[in-house]
């Protein structure tokens, strides 16, 4: 203690004793130059730094001295921001040279009054970088291996005639020497280099000769390809290194060279290198099967397929019927890369009456002919052939690839009628990319075919949009789930879902080991994106759970994760508890939702859930999607703070309500709560703005707080009276009887009510007592503090 | 040690090996080939915490067998001890000093899977002892560490395999497949030249952006298992915390460089292959970033490389990118989007007519018996993993920088050179 503040002193007394210098443009004192840099820091912006670092560069060498003399002992955890400012100076400095000796100056005089060797180290980088530029020595170690020495005395080789040393390298037997020479000369070589090392090529080993071949092909040595050639016709141990180099070389007679060598010894090399041939094949592969053998035959059609030589497809569609039981199956396994969709018809003919193992090879052909066609005309063409063939369902599989909404349609009637063809069409629709699927893949499921349920879930992770309903759909499967694949699938599809529904589901898989660690990645995932949205206790339980299993689990990835949950921890705060004000309290307020429970209301418990301190709504538009007070209020003060977590959002606040209705018309009113500065709501008329008595009175338009930020709203309703106050200014403040002028429905006893703004009857305008309830339209707003006083 | 004798630089080892043809040498790690032990290779791996520590190396193969492991962590070197023994029986040599591995006569290749600041140093070391060497990504801390892995494995005629793959195999992030049809398409010239080329989170690729370091770290005890002076060796020596060191190593400049450092490559080595780059340098990078600190890697906004022709390689922030529907590589003609999305209309069919790219070794193992170079060496790894330092750099000083291919230098900038070459502390600097 005694030292830091020696230290401290010492510093103070540093500053103190500076000289006065010149101020800045600012007029400011370095001191304050400094304190106005170091509570920047870091900066975001390359400009923004630039202006705010040159005048602490200019006020050098006092702003420097400041600086270092603010460096605290490492221990104290204290240097972050100078280290961040001196850093940035020494940046500055070496861009605007001018500047580098004052502060190089600086730095080097501050050296001595490091407080630690920690910092000392810091400074002695930064002077470092401020140096000029030394050379860095090569070491070069004197090895005695021939490698070396050949390799030294090619770099000290003082000629531009190589031939002498590289041939002498190419006679040695030992294979990395002559490598090294010929890389070595490669980029140093010319033509007459090249002419010698091919006068001497016969004398070579074949090992050498080797060498020498993929030197020529590496190097591009065009003026060589006839030696090439001639070693590819030889069909000898060099024949492979020669076959590389030619087609590198490239040219016709290469390729005419390599297509002799097809059905030889040297096939698969002559195979390998025109698979990579620079020109076209069109023309020379049909002409190429004429007498040609049965495997050489099989090589072309292995090559027409790779390359796509679609001018063999009649060829390759007549090898395909052989009786030759391996040409055949080369045939039909090279088809997909052959056949275009002028050959459907003859690939769906044979897909009908080849053997089963045949199946799957002619179905990818089939798909490949009507490969250019769009998605419709793709199923046009292969339902059309389908309707003739006598094995339907050899057409599924093809047909689910073409995605169409008609193709899924297809194979539900043939899984709905339950026929033989049943589980094949099951089989097919499993690897539809198509959405509309989706509802016969979750019935499988349920059923316990673990494919289709997976299936069903890669379909919701790509298609589902709804970030709710994505997260329902995915959960109902993870609840029919048996194996650990779909387990891990459903709830790493989860994590991309960032709500507290995806949290609570995935966190109950923490304790299954198949999934566990899955289960902790999407759990930290989850919480990163909706931190705000979580009951503090459970997600603290379950983040302490996921970074287990992450440590457990140890590799580089998750050491950050363990950290990233640690800052989450740290960073949340538990849920807080409302309470009324000492006011409220003497007025007879009473606590509806202290952020706690929902022990006052009922009805929709299951979208309306506590979240760290809130009531966060995850409803649907419609139905039973409501939250009631328990109780029934006459006249009252309902007061409640909201906050829109996503644009767009709508819900309204029920008053005087049954429960179950809807309370627009069915209870007094509904007072609207609506994102209404988002673009959707374009079009909206003045009696659905937030506020407004729905239908009936519209409120003053304000514009809403950013999403994320809270805001106070007041409800008072006295008789027909009401008033809305949000965030303190009056927005309604009317009564509902008089805005209908006492006709809360069309007199005539129609539905058309002319005297309400929305021209519809409110029946339940009238109501003397009712619930007040939360009414929802969709997810994304919470609330909190709500508070309520009966006006007796 | 005769065995092993093709591999070593005595001429009379030399005389005894005859190079098989290739098409024999293929087959020899199949099923129903027994590899005779003489001729199995053998590897010794530094750094058995994290990507060493790989189920995926302490398989058992018959063409190369694990001999070795180091590790200055005696808790790691314990526990893939246990891990090795399973498949290796207790043949397997344990050592703390990383030298000790590399000069042990039955190690043929030396598996380099420590942080990112060792690799220089390790492989040079490896290279001059004539070992052949597998190094995980990023090649080097440094561009003129680079400079040097190039320089010794070349000395040495050593095979150099950098690890990631992604130039030649496995599905690409965010595009749905490998790179062999992108780099057909680009080569076909359909899209039109320059290129763009965009990597961000709207094309797939994370740049994880909480791999960042911490500051004012509390100073903390080495833990007893620990030899954290030779944990650190050439960075400088900072007091110990926790963070620095295993898995989040990653966050400090010391080390390595967060998700640009450590992802950088796996994501920028295929860009390069494909534009056809691996002999060219970026000769301009632009940076867009809040301020960095000194020690602790932070995020950034984006990066931007310039090629001489005009071709960009566009990095961009988690959270930064410029719109949900960006292209992954733009060209005058086409684009290409997330998935292989791609403008050109039947694209699939047009690169299916075109002939594959020309042939590489992507088998590291028979790269090592022929000698012939690796797909991803010392010399292309060291052109993608000076992209990724070079924005490192930028970063670093918050500046645009200026690149001469050709002597690998910043033009105009002293302290963007000093970041060329870095300091190692104590003796480290002689080992590169």
């Amino acid at each position: 203690m005694k030292k830091i503040l020696f230290l401290f002193l010492s510093a103070l007394m540093f500053m103190t004793s500076l000289p006065a210098v010149a101020q800045d443009a600012r007029q400011r004192k370095p001191e304050t130059i400094v304190q106005d840099v170091l509570a920047l820091m870091p900066i975001q912006k390359a400009d923004d730094l630039n202006r705010e670092v040159a005048p602490l560069v200019e006020a050098a060498p006092q702003t420097v001295g400041i600086l270092v003399g603010m460096l605290k002992p490492t221990a104290m955890k204290a240097n972050n921001k100078v280290e961040y400012a001196l850093n940035a100076i020494t940046n500055y400095a070496t861009a605007n040279t001018k500047y580098k000796e004052p502060v190089l100056q600086a730095m080097k005089a501050a050296l001595d009054k490091a407080p630690d060797d920690a910092t000392r180290q810091f400074l002695e980088s930064q002077i470092r970088l401020l140096g000029p530029v030394t050379e860095v020595e090569f070491v070069t170690h004197k090895g005695t291996a021939p490698y070396v020495q050949q390799f030294d005395a090619l770099k000290a080789f003082q000629g531009t005639d190589f031939s002498k040393p590289l041939l002498k390298a190419l006679k040695s037997k030992d294979r990395p020497y002559r490598i090294q020479a010929l890389e070595y000369v490669a980029p140093l070589a010319n033509e007459a280099l090249y002419a010698t090392v091919a006068k001497k090529f016969k004398k070579l080993s074949p090992d050498a000769q080797t060498d020498v071949l993929y030197w020529i092909g590496d190097n591009h040595v065009n003026s060589q390809a006839d030696l090439v050639l001639a070693e590819v016709a030889k069909a000898g141990a060099t024949a492979p290194a020669a076959m590389e180099a030619a087609v590198k070389l490239g040219g016709e007679k290469a390729c005419d060279a390599l297509l002799n060598a097809l059905g030889t010894n040297y096939a698969d090399d002559a195979l390998k290198a025109l698979y990579t041939y620079k020109g076209k094949l069109n023309d020379k592969l049909p002409a190429a099967f004429a007498g040609a053998s049965t495997e050489k035959q099989q090589q072309l059609l292995q090559l027409a397929s790779s390359r796509g030589v679609h001018e063999v497809a009649d060829k390759a569609l007549e090898l395909a019927g052989s009786s030759d039981a391996a040409l055949s199956a080369a045939a039909i396994k090279a088809l997909p890369g052959i056949v275009t969709s002028k050959n459907a018809a003859q690939v769906a003919a044979l897909l009908d009456k080849v053997p089963a193992d045949k199946v799957g090879a002619l179905q990818t052909a089939l798909n490949a002919a009507v490969a250019t066609l769009d998605a419709e005309g793709k199923y046009q063409a292969i339902a059309q052939q389908m309707k003739s063939a006598k094995n339907a369902a050899r057409f599924f599989k093809p047909l689910a690839q073409t995605a169409t909404k008609g193709s899924v349609e297809d194979l539900k009637k043939f899984i709905e009628g339950n026929g033989s063809q049943a589980a094949d069409a099951l089989a097919a629709l499993k690897s539809t990319t198509n959405f509309a699927a989706a509802p016969t893949l979750l019935n499988a499921g349920k059923a316990g075919d673990a494919d289709a349920l997976n299936a069903y879930v890669s379909l919701v992770k790509d298609n589902e949009r709804g970030i709710d309903s994505r997260c329902r759909k995915l959960g109902e499967a993870l609840q029919v789930a048996k194996t650990a694949a779909v387990k891990k699938n459903a709830i790493s599809a989860l994590a991309s879902a960032p709500t507290q529904l995806a949290f609570n589901t995935v966190s109950k898989y923490l304790d299954d080991k198949d999934v566990s660690y899955e289960a902790a990645q999407a759990v930290k995932q989850i919480a990163g994106k909706c931190v705000d949205d979580l009951d503090y206790k459970f997600m603290n339980t379950s983040l302490t759970k996921a970074m287990a299993i992450y440590k457990a689990h140890g590799t580089a990835d998750d050491g950050y994760a363990v950290d990233e949950i640690k800052n989450m921890l740290t960073a949340a705060e538990p849920s807080p508890i409302y309470q009324l004000t000492p006011e409220e309290k003497k007025e007879g307020y009473e606590i509806l939702f202290d952020g706690t429970n929902l022990d006052k209301w009922e009805g929709n418990t299951t979208d309306y859930t506590v979240q760290n301190g809130t009531i966060y709504v995850s409803a649907n538009y419609g139905g039973g999607g409501n939250l009631y007070t328990k109780k029934e209020y006459k006249d009252f003060i309902y007061r409640f703070e909201f906050c829109f977590v996503r644009p767009g959002v709508n819900n309204g606040v029920g008053i005087r309500t049954p429960e179950g209705v809807d309370a627009a018309y069915d209870g007094m009113c509904e007072v609207q709560i609506l994102d209404h500065d988002d673009p959707i709501y374009a079009g909206l008329r003045e009696y659905q703005v937030h506020g407004s008595v729905y239908g009936v009175i519209p409120a003053k338009r304000i514009k809403h707080k950013p999403h994320g930020e809270w805001s106070t709203e007041e409800i008072r309703v006295k008789g027909d009276h009401i008033t809305v106050i949000v965030n303190g200014e009056t927005i309604v403040d009317g009564d509902i009887r008089k805005a209908c002028q006492g006709h809360n429905v069309a007199p005539d006893g129609g539905n058309e009510n002319p005297y309400t703004v929305d021209h519809r009857n409110h029946p339940g305008m009238f109501n003397k007592k009712g619930h007040i309830g939360f009414l929802g339209h969709g997810a994304g707003v919470k609330f909190r503090n709500v508070r309520v006083r009966e006006l007796k | 040690m005769e065995r092993r004798s093709f591999l070593k630089r005595s001429a009379a080892g030399a005389a005894l090996f005859t190079i098989l043809p290739r098409q024999v040498l293929g087959k020899m790690g199949g099923a129903n080939n027994f590899v005779a032990p003489s001729d199995q290779l053998t590897r010794g791996i530094i750094g058995v915490g994290g990507i060493g520590r790989s189920d995926l190396h302490f398989a058992s193969d018959q063409r190369c067998r694990l001999t070795a492991i180091c590790d200055v962590d005696q808790k790691h070197l314990d526990s893939a001890f246990e891990a090795a023994k399973k498949s290796f029986n207790e043949t397997v040599k344990t050592y703390h000093d990383f030298r000790e591995l590399i000069h042990d006569e039955n190690v043929d290749i030396v598996h380099i899977a420590t942080p990112p600041h060792w690799h220089g140093i390790m492989a040079v070391e490896a290279a001059n002892a004539g070992k052949d060497i597998f190094c995980e990504k990023p090649m080097t801390r440094t561009i003129g560490e680079g400079r040097r892995v190039q320089e010794a494995v070349k000395r040495n005629a050593r095979i150099f395999r950098l690890d990631t793959w992604f130039r030649f195999k496995d599905t690409f992030y965010g595009l749905g497949t490998d790179v062999k049809p992108l780099k057909k398409l680009v080569e076909s010239g359909l899209l039109g030249w320059p290129l763009k080329v965009r990597i961000s989170g709207a094309t797939g690729f994370t740049w994880k952006f909480f791999w960042v370091g911490k500051e004012n770290l509390e100073v903390q005890q080495v833990p007893k298992e620990l030899d954290y002076d030779l944990w650190l060796g050439p960075a400088p020596y900072k007091p110990y915390n926790v963070h620095r060191t295993h898995q989040t190593f990653r966050g400090y400049w010391d080390y390595d460089g967060g998700g640009l450092a450590d992802m950088g490559q796996h994501y920028i080595d295929p860009v390069q292959y494909f534009l056809g780059k691996d002999d060219e340098f970026p000769i301009k990078v632009e940076v867009d970033a809040p301020q960095q600190h000194p020690d602790a890697v932070g995020i950034w906004r984006s990066i931007t490389y310039t090629y001489a022709d005009g071709c960009q390689i566009i990095l961009e922030g988690e959270g930064f990118e410029s719109s949900s529907k960006v292209p992954y590589i733009e060209g005058p003609k086409g684009k290409v989007y997330k998935g292989f999305e791609c403008t050109i209309p039947n694209v699939q069919q047009l690169i299916n007519e075109m002939p594959d790219p020309e042939l590489r070794n992507t088998d590291y193992l028979d790269c090592v018996r022929t000698r012939r170079p690796f797909a991803l060496n010392e010399t292309n790894g060291h052109h993608s993993a000076t992209i990724v330092n070079m924005g490192v750099c930028a970063l670093r000083l918050g500046r645009t920088l200026h690149f001469n291919p050709k002597t690998q230098t910043f033009i105009n900038d002293d302290a963007a050179n000093l970041l060329v070459n870095q300091p190692m502390r104590g003796e480290w600097g002689k080992y590169i």
